[in-house]
């Protein structure tokens, strides 16, 4: 059994209500403080075995992250889901739903759908709060009635505070990756163990990692003998490449990671009406391809991100077939170069398993040039 | 083998197309307010400024791919870096505004004052629209379209309509120049009698042998992307309509010896027509329609008319966004489908699978279960990219559409 499925068993048993969410920033506040337990369903690759499910349904050319969550659902995982939540985040999500209940049908299995449409409008020219809000209050509306729960303002000022104080619990520990004192690895490891936990014990779980590292304490090596570098993509990449760049002296001094950083660095201010805090939440997001809105953030907010860190490269982690992120690099890399910041761009299929070598020997090769850039 | 004579209707049509672009420059070079749009954006707004013109993007890369200009902006473009699995007409458009429209039938498009995107068949396109934001430093409006699993709902027509005025707000602040609401009825009437003479050219695939290709219906559909809204547009389809009524009645038929009627899912294979269409016709195969230009003039769920009666010109046009086959979902499509499917008589369906236009794509598997499961229609997936060239095999696309007509061959035998 998967960690993964101990995990969501263990959810189950204890009696709580589990929403899978589509990646990838579905408003999960409002699920903790409806007493909905929501799991992001990305990372899933070592959570399942093959696609062969998934190929029945999806061309083979669509990502990984997709392939690997239909198969997730329908190879009998679909049991430890009370219903499903999406939004609006790329073309290929917004046809998973019908297509994951075409393959339960076929097993004579159902799950409940709860979406919201995210409005993807520049600001600046459509006022879509209205629109957004009424959006809020039907999802509300909706999780009332299937998961027969009530919503409390209280509860979601609670909720809302103890997400934050989650984040921030995130950000330190990123601090000590930063100091060398943490691996990248570990960090993203247990970041994602978090994810398919109830919020109490992520918080208590991130607690425990940063109690046995306290504040002050000796950097495990000095920066000027691992530069620094900033992962950007959907995902962190598998664990073995992460080993091979830390092995190769590189530090990851922060990341532009959808299932990371990008997730836990927006933190707007507390409201007690779920529409309000929401709005902020999506429209002060820090930036990804998938929110359209944010484009012209994109770039400042990345080199904001390298100039803060004192970074002295970026690793873009190319989820193969996400077009969103693919747009993007011949941009961002010049850009970079621009400021004499050096870029990797490796890809990472759905084919490629958690042990791939198949970068090994670029990532010496960026680790050599960042450390002699002469 | 004597060259086939040119309907008046194609040579029609390479006046209308070669006309629009001559337009479109000659008014740009004379100051005109130039819109770059993506392809479902109502282009007849437009027609309510005085000089305001627009070029889709999409549809300049459909004619490159078409006339064999689309492998060369496609390297183009990647060699910027842009990746080989990007949508071709989005590696097509870049590698060739970034080539100043060299290698282009067209000489490229003017540059643009306003970039409109939309999330509508995908929000890949604003992505793609962004890249040039970025680079030419010009505004890019988005148009958001909800997805649809049902019937488009009141609250999003009526979000798509707030954003149609904000569009028109922004066009006027940025041209100096006013809309007149008259003037874009005018244009949705032009239209809609265009869209009603395009669904009486399409109904003739129900004639046995069909008065009509599906590759005949996909080169007619340029005037959609380059001059709708104008007297031209309704002229031409009455136009085609007629000369393929005329047609019919005279007994002139496309293949004649037609022993196989199929049915294809996907954006045109541009740069196969030809071949492909020959090929098919030499087996007695015709492809008498597709979803591509079915669902043009209709709204989610059903390929039939949906005609603009005459009332808000936005409301019509908001209510129509999610009529392509991309902006809605598998249920939606499916029910279309197997709509026209019966209604045509069709013994086969061919679904296209296209790396570069996933949004199409992603639910054909399903499709096609239910189509061969549920309704006993033999089908086949081929792949076949739309624009790029190099993505597509012919010898092994034939294999598959030849097992396809033997499937055909076996259920009547049985
Ligand atoms: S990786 Fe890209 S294509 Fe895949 S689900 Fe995420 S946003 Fe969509
Ligand atoms: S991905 Fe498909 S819908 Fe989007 S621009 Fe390309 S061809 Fe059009």
């Amino acid at each position: 059994m998967t960690e993964i499925e101990q995990q969501l068993r263990q959810l189950k048993k204890d009696g709580r209500k589990v929403l899978g969410c589509f990646p990838l920033y579905p408003p999960l506040e409002l699920f903790y403080a409806m007493d909905i337990t929501p799991v992001v369903l990305w990372g899933l690759r070592g959570a399942v075995r093959n696609t062969d499910e998934s190929d029945r349904h999806l061309q083979p050319y669509a990502c990984a992250i997709t392939r690997h969550l239909t198969e997730f659902i329908l190879s009998g995982h679909s049991r430890f889901f009370d219903g499903l939540f999406m939004y609006n985040a790329c073309d290929t999500l917004r046809n998973l739903p019908e297509i994951i209940d075409a393959g339960l049908s076929e097993r004579n299995l159902s799950l409940p759908l709860v979406n919201v449409h995210i409005p993807m409008t520049l600001p600046v020219h459509t006022d879509a709060s209205g629109y957004f809000q009424n959006e809020i209050r039907q999802l509300i509306a909706d999780l009332e009635r299937l998961f027969n729960v009530q919503f409390s303002r209280d509860q979601f000022v609670h909720a809302v505070e103890t997400v934050r104080h989650l984040r921030n619990l995130i950000r330190t520990a990123e601090k000590r990756v930063t100091e060398g004192r943490l691996s990248f690895l570990a960090f993203s490891e247990n970041l994602h163990k978090c994810g398919f936990l109830p919020l109490e014990d992520q918080v208590r779980t991130l607690e425990e990692l940063l109690e046995d590292m306290p504040d002050k304490g000796e950097p495990g090596a000095s920066d000027g003998s691992c530069p620094g570098v900033i992962l950007s993509g959907i995902l962190p990449p598998p664990a073995s490449v992460i080993t091979y760049i830390e092995a190769a002296g590189l530090r990851v001094k922060g990341n532009d990671i959808a299932s990371l950083g990008r997730s836990y660095a927006s933190m707007p201010e507390t409201r007690a009406d779920p529409g309000a805090y929401f709005l902020d939440f999506y429209y002060q997001h820090f930036p990804c391809p998938t929110l359209l809105y944010t484009g012209d953030r994109r770039v400042t907010s990345l080199i904001d991100l390298v100039e803060r860190t004192r970074a002295a490269g970026v690793i873009f982690v190319g989820e193969k077939y996400c077009e969103y992120e693919y747009f993007e690099f011949p941009l961002l890399s010049e850009k970079m170069r621009e400021k004499g910041i050096k870029t990797l761009e490796i890809e990472i299929a759905a084919e490629d398993d958690e042990q791939t070598s198949a970068h090994d020997a670029r990532i010496a090769a960026f680790a050599e040039l960042l450390k002699n850039p002469g | 083998m004597p060259k086939k004579e040119k309907t008046s209707a194609a040579k029609n049509l390479s006046r209308v197309v070669g006309d629009a672009y001559m337009d479109l420059h000659a008014r740009a070079a004379d100051g005109a307010f130039v819109v770059w749009i993506a392809i479902n954006v109502p282009a007849e707004l437009f027609h309510g400024f005085n000089n305001v013109v627009y070029g889709v993007p999409e549809s300049h890369a459909a004619l490159n791919a078409a006339k064999g200009a689309g492998v060369i902006q496609c390297e183009k473009a990647e060699r910027l870096g842009y990746s080989t699995d990007l949508c071709s007409y989005a590696r097509i458009d870049i590698g060739s505004v970034y080539d100043g429209g060299k290698d282009s039938p067209t000489f490229g498009l003017p540059a643009p004052d306003l970039l409109v995107s939309n999330t509508n068949n995908c929000s890949l396109l604003v992505k793609w629209f962004d890249v040039h934001h970025r680079n030419m430093k010009v505004p890019h409006f988005i148009v958001d379209v909800p997805f649809c699993y049902q019937p488009q709902q009141e609250k999003d027509q009526q979000y798509i309509v707030r954003q149609f005025q904000d569009l028109i707000r922004t066009i006027e602040s940025l041209s100096g120049q006013k809309f007149d609401y008259e003037k874009a009825c005018d244009a949705l009437n032009h239209t809609n009698e265009g869209i009603r003479h395009w669904k009486r050219f399409l109904e003739f695939a129900g004639h046995r042998p069909s008065g009509i290709t599906a590759f005949d219906s996909f080169v007619q559909m340029a005037p959609f992307l380059v001059a709708r809204g104008t007297p031209q547009f309704a002229d031409h389809y009455k136009l085609l309509a007629e000369e393929t009524a005329c047609r019919v009645n005279q007994g002139i038929f496309p293949v004649p010896d037609e022993r196989y009627r199929l049915f294809w899912d996907n954006i045109a294979p541009w740069h196969q027509l030809r071949d492909m269409s020959g090929r098919l016709a030499a087996l007695g195969a015709n492809i008498v329609g597709a979803t591509y230009t079915s669902c043009i003039g209709t709204v989610e769920g059903s390929f039939d008319l949906f005609a603009y009666d005459g009332g808000d010109v936005l409301e019509y046009c908001a209510r129509t966004q999610n009529c392509y086959m991309c902006p809605h979902g598998m249920k939606l499509r499916g029910a279309s489908m197997q709509g026209v499917v019966k209604k045509l008589g069709i013994d086969g369906v061919v679904f296209a699978s296209n790396r570069s236009c996933k949004p199409y794509s992603i639910t054909q598997m399903d499709q096609q279960r239910r189509m061969a499961e549920d309704f006993r229609i033999p089908c086949v997936m081929i792949d076949v990219d739309h624009a790029d060239a190099r993505k597509y095999s012919k010898e092994s696309t034939f294999t598959r559409l030849e097992a396809l007509l033997e499937q055909i061959e076996a259920r009547r035998a049985a």
